[in-house]
Order: C-alpha cells, then sequence, then structure tokens
C-alpha cells in the first residue's frame, strides 16, 4: 500500500460506530462540514499515491459517477461511471476510488477497445461514509475527476452473506447478460459479466476461530470479443461478492466472448460465449 | 393493572381458565394502553411493539415480546430491544406471577429481540436459542450495539444480549410444569438463526420475525427458505400466532397470507427483473413495488429486501 494512505489511520472505518450495513439504515448525519477538511486532503493523499504528481480537472459533463445516496446494503452498493458520447471514444482508463475504506482503490478499468468504458458499472463494498471518486484517463494524457458521497458503512468487515463454503463451490461459475441484445455495427450495446467468487476482503472475521478470512478476491479480469480485446479490469478487494461488472460492447453480432478472470491465489476461472442470433 | 392480573393469575396457576375468561380479557386488553402486557390466552402474554424504527421514545421496544406461564416456571420469549424494554417486561412477570424466570428463548439475534436480555442477566434462566444463534450474535455485536446508541441515545447504556447457554438444532420440548413449550429451529428464511415456540396447551404459535403483520418483512436469510418455512408452519396445530411485529396475536395460519404474498412478488418480481436484465441498483423501484405500498415502513425497507433477493437469485 503507497505510503500516503498507509500514513492515515485507515483502520477506524473498521471500528463499530457506522453500523449501517446489518441494522439496515444509517444515522441522520450527511456530509459532515467539520470533516470536510479532512475528507479533501485525504483525497489529495490518494491521487497523490494513484495517479502522481499528475494533476486533474474537474470532469464536468464528460464523468458522471452515480450510486445510491443511502446505500441498501453496504457490502453490496451498486455504482455506475459514464462518460459522454463525446468524451468516451478517447478514454483509455477509468480509476475508481472509495476514499473512506482500508484499501480505497476499487479498479481500474482499462479499454481496449474504444468507448468500452463509456458506461460502466461495479458493485463495491463501502466502509464508513465516504466520497467515491471516479478518475478518467484520457488520450491525451488528461485526467478528468468527479466524486460521490455515500452514505454506508461495514461493507469491508461485515460478515459474509449466505454460505461461505457454498460460495466457494461455485467458485468461477460466470453469468452474462446482454439486456439490448448483441451489438451491430454503429450500435454498441451494455454487457454485465459476473465471476462467482467469496472475494474475501481479509478484513472479515470468522467469529467461531476468531481469526481473519484470508483475503481470497479476483485482482484481474481481461474481457476479448471475436479475438479483440475489449477491456481489462484491474480488481481490488473493495469490489463486493461475485464481482459483477458491466461495460459496453462494439461489433458485429456473431462473435465470441471471452473472459478470463484470475485471484490473488492465482486460480483462473473462464466463460465464453457466441452473441448473436444463436446466443 | 399490576396487582389485578397479579390475583387472578395466582387463582388460576396458568391454565385453568376457558375459553370465555380468555375472550373476556382479550377485550379488556383492548382498551388498554401502549406498554401493558395483552394476555393473548391463558397464561400467555404479549408486550407489543410499535410500528416504528427504534428512537429514543419508544425505547427500542418494536418488537412483541412477551412470557408463557406454566405451574412451576415461565419462559420469557424475546426479552426486547433495549435495557428498559426487558425491564419493563420483567416487571409484567412479576406482576403476573411469583413462579421464577427458568427459561430466555431468543427467537433470533435481531437486536430489537435480543438487547433487552441484559434485564434478566440476574434471574439465573437458561438462554435457548437456535443452533446458529451464538454466530449470529457475535458478528452482529460490533454493529448492533453502536446502532442502538445512536437510535436510543444515553437510553441504551446497560442493553445487550445474552449468551445462549442451549441451543437448538431441531427440536426441544421444555416443560414448565403442566404445560409444554415444542421449541423449532429453522432453516435460513427471515434470517439463518429463526427459531419458533408453540404453546400446545392453547394452540399459540409464537413466530419471532417468521411472522410480520403490518410492518414490512424484513429479509436476511433466504428467501426461497422463507417461502417453505412458512409452509411447514401454516401446517402446525395452531390456531394463533404471535408475531413478530404487528398486533400481539393475529388468527393462524389467516395472518401469513399478506407476509406469504409479498415474498411471493417479492421472489417472482426479482425474477422476471433478473430475466429482463434489470441491474440490482434499479431493481428496487421496478420489483414488487405495488405488493410494499401495503406495509408500514416500506419505505424504509422494501429496497433491501429487494436487494437480499437479487443477491440470493441470481445466482440459483
Amino acid at each position: 500500500m503507497p505510503r500516503a494512505i498507509a500514513r492515515r489511520p485507515i483502520l477506524s472505518g473498521l471500528l463499530p460506530g457506522a453500523a449501517a450495513l446489518v441494522a439496515g439504515r444509517a444515522g441522520a448525519q450527511g456530509i459532515e462540514p467539520a470533516e470536510a477538511p479532512r475528507r479533501a486532503e485525504r483525497w489529495r493523499d490518494l491521487k497523490q499515491a494513484i495517479l502522481g504528481d499528475r494533476p486533474t480537472e474537474p470532469a464536468g459533463p464528460a464523468l458522471d459517477l452515480s450510486a445510491p445516496a443511502r446505500a441498501q446494503d453496504a457490502a453490496l452498493v451498486p455504482v455506475a461511471i459514464a462518460l459522454s458520447a463525446a468524451a468516451a471514444p478517447a478514454a483509455r482508463a477509468l480509476y475508481l476510488v472509495v476514499d473512506e475504506n482500508p484499501l480505497p482503490l476499487a479498479a481500474v478499468f482499462r479499454a481496449g477497445q474504444p468507448g468500452a468504458l463509456r458506461a460502466l458499472t461495479a458493485r463495491i463494498r463501502v466502509d464508513a461514509y465516504t466520497y467515491l471518486h471516479a478518475v478518467a484517463e484520457m488520450a491525451d494524457g488528461r485526467l478528468l475527476e468527479t466524486a460521490r458521497f455515500v452514505k454506508a458503512a461495514g461493507g469491508c468487515s461485515a460478515p459474509i452473506a449466505g454460505d461461505l463454503e457454498a460460495a466457494r463451490q461455485r467458485m468461477g461459475r460466470m453469468r452474462m447478460s446482454l439486456p439490448e441484445g448483441p451489438p451491430a455495427p454503429g450500435r454498441a450495446v451494455p454487457v454485465q459479466v459476473a465471476v462467482s467468487h467469496p472475494n474475501t476482503s481479509g478484513l472479515q472475521i470468522d467469529q467461531l476461530t476468531r481469526l481473519s478470512i484470508p483475503a481470497e478476491y479476483i485482482r484481474a479480469l481481461r474481457v476479448t470479443y471475436a479475438g479483440a480485446e475489449v477491456l481489462r479490469i484491474e480488481s481490488e478487494i473493495a469490489i463486493a461478492e461475485n464481482p459483477t461488472f458491466g461495460f459496453t460492447l462494439a461489433g458485429a453480432p456473431g462473435g465470441e466472448l471471452q473472459v478470463v478472470a484470475a485471484d490473488n491465489r492465482d486460480r483462473r476461472f473462464e466463460g465464453r460465449w457466441t452473441l448473436g442470433a444463436a446466443g | 393493572m399490576a396487582e389485578r392480573r397479579s390475583g387472578r393469575l395466582t387463582r388460576r396457576q396458568g391454565l385453568g381458565l376457558g375459553l370465555a375468561a380468555s375472550l373476556a380479557t382479550r377485550l379488556a386488553d383492548a382498551a388498554r394502553p401502549a406498554g401493558a402486557a395483552v394476555e393473548v390466552a391463558p397464561g400467555l402474554f404479549v408486550l407489543p411493539g410499535v410500528a416504528e424504527d427504534a428512537s429514543a421514545a419508544n425505547l427500542g421496544a418494536i418488537a412483541n415480546t412477551g412470557f408463557i406461564l406454566g405451574r412451576d416456571a415461565v419462559a420469557v420469549v424475546d426479552p426486547g430491544g433495549s435495557l428498559a424494554h426487558g425491564q419493563r417486561l420483567r416487571a409484567a412477570v412479576a406482576a403476573a406471577t411469583r413462579q421464577p424466570i427458568r427459561y430466555l428463548i431468543l427467537t433470533h439475534a435481531h437486536p430489537d429481540h435480543v438487547m433487552g436480555a441484559a434485564a434478566f442477566a440476574d434471574c439465573g434462566a437458561a438462554v435457548i436459542g437456535h443452533a446458529r444463534l451464538p454466530l449470529a450474535l457475535a458478528q452482529r455485536g460490533p454493529y448492533d450495539l453502536p446502532m442502538l446508541a445512536r437510535s436510543l441515545g444515553a437510553a441504551a447504556a446497560g442493553s445487550g444480549a445474552l449468551a445462549p447457554t442451549q441451543l437448538v438444532t431441531e427440536r426441544l420440548a421444555l416443560d414448565l410444569g403442566g404445560r409444554e413449550l415444542v421449541l423449532q429451529a429453522h432453516p435460513p428464511a427471515h434470517t439463518d438463526q429463526d427459531l419458533t415456540v408453540l404453546d400446545a396447551a392453547t394452540r399459540t404459535l409464537w413466530t419471532g420475525d417468521l411472522l410480520f403483520v403490518e410492518r414490512i418483512p424484513a429479509l436476511e436469510g433466504s428467501l426461497a427458505g422463507w417461502l417453505a418455512v412458512l409452509e411447514r408452519l401454516r401446517a402446525l396445530p395452531a390456531g394463533q400466532a404471535v408475531p413478530g411485529h404487528g398486533p400481539p396475536s393475529v388468527p393462524w395460519p389467516e395472518a401469513a397470507e399478506p407476509l406469504g404474498r409479498y415474498l411471493l412478488a417479492l421472489r417472482d418480481g426479482t425474477r422476471a427483473a433478473l430475466r429482463a436484465g434489470i441491474g440490482i441498483a434499479e431493481a428496487p423501484d421496478r420489483v414488487a413495488v405495488v405488493e410494499a405500498r401495503h406495509w408500514r415502513l416500506a419505505e424504509a425497507y422494501h429496497g433491501r429486501n429487494v436487494t437480499a433477493a437479487y443477491r440470493e437469485l441470481e445466482w440459483e
């Protein structure tokens, strides 16, 4: 972990005090004015750690980051990141950061195909009331940033839902959905892929042994279509169980969509679907 | 209320009364102020919760709690949502009988049901729960205690669950002296540690949160599991139920119908959303929205239920 992040009291979010997740609702406070300077400083530190000295600029209408203001489930907060039609073809990479998480960088999306990052979705864990930041890296080197505040807490250390053993047995199964059908020339479409994986954060405790459940998480996904790379995703423990990502796919129908995922134990998972009239 | 009830129960010692007396009690109870125990069947008392979220004003008394009297012993079912709530319940027991509280039954780990246990810490009762209850209490504690402090303020002080001393893996019969209670541990449904209590003598089923009436159900265990458990509970020889939330007693199995309808709407609506490619972010505003309108506090909990259902069903 970069030094600039490590010297903050990053684990404070794990302590009791903001238990929205299990209790199902959070307290009444919003974006606390007294917290604003600390939050701003934290984001400056995070930017330095993740992006180095490169300056960022407000994205304006080029980039939109949306998430529920108050999460239904802090361990599974749906996030959508959209680039404007004008900006999307020039976006090379997209960074998603959960400022107050123990490991704030949640994912980096890298475009293999122009426009692949136009409409991204992910599900994240949120450990404390936090800003989310999205930064788009453009082909000309500019970094466009935007932010969104989310009220949710406890997501990183939240007990694993359901049966961890069952999740392990299902590990590696993949799902793919094409809500608008396969792509066609001139018609890029949204695609969602999901990998069944417990994606344990390393911050959850086995309540019987009182030991940490080791972190086992998907760290990389690569998506190709008809043999060409669409995008790559570098994924961290802030990504919720059963990592589920959405992106935009251009191309002709009938190609094969392939997803290859690898976890931190170097297990490799693969899914293939033919997208077309028959698929 | 205390003196009057105390005298009547001492004469009766629990079970002697017939239906007429029980009905008379119920009619009298209809006029009782909030916070008083209601005798829904001979020797079976319920302290009704309010249909609100826990707050300093209601002291966390949002779930139905109560107790059952036998010839020799008392069983308390769910000690309530705070120390103060538990103390109120304990006072109601003391007003009703001099028999000792020998059993403290926890229907599941949720704070509105267990946080009042601290009020019973010194009475030496066996603390009884589902085999998965200790794990759930351990996992929830670090979240629930601060949350309670946030909801109740200073009134939360001293509240807390008690560690179970006796676990139910399947079934357990308790003898209160001439009165047998049958405790049943269920597979994941409302939570993964739901326990019901059947009082055969009065054909009363204490459901814990496997039954919600009027207040919107909260899904945490398994949607498919809850539907299956509800079917099994319907078949039990009971004529009335004490729901975890709602009136102190309701006709059984009729009172299960709205809950069953809601859970089915949630299941079918979520499956349809999955088929239609509706994402988990959009689903809360699109699934079972009409069915949710029938319930109190739907605005606070329905979206969460849809999220939980989606999470469960997308990998089925």
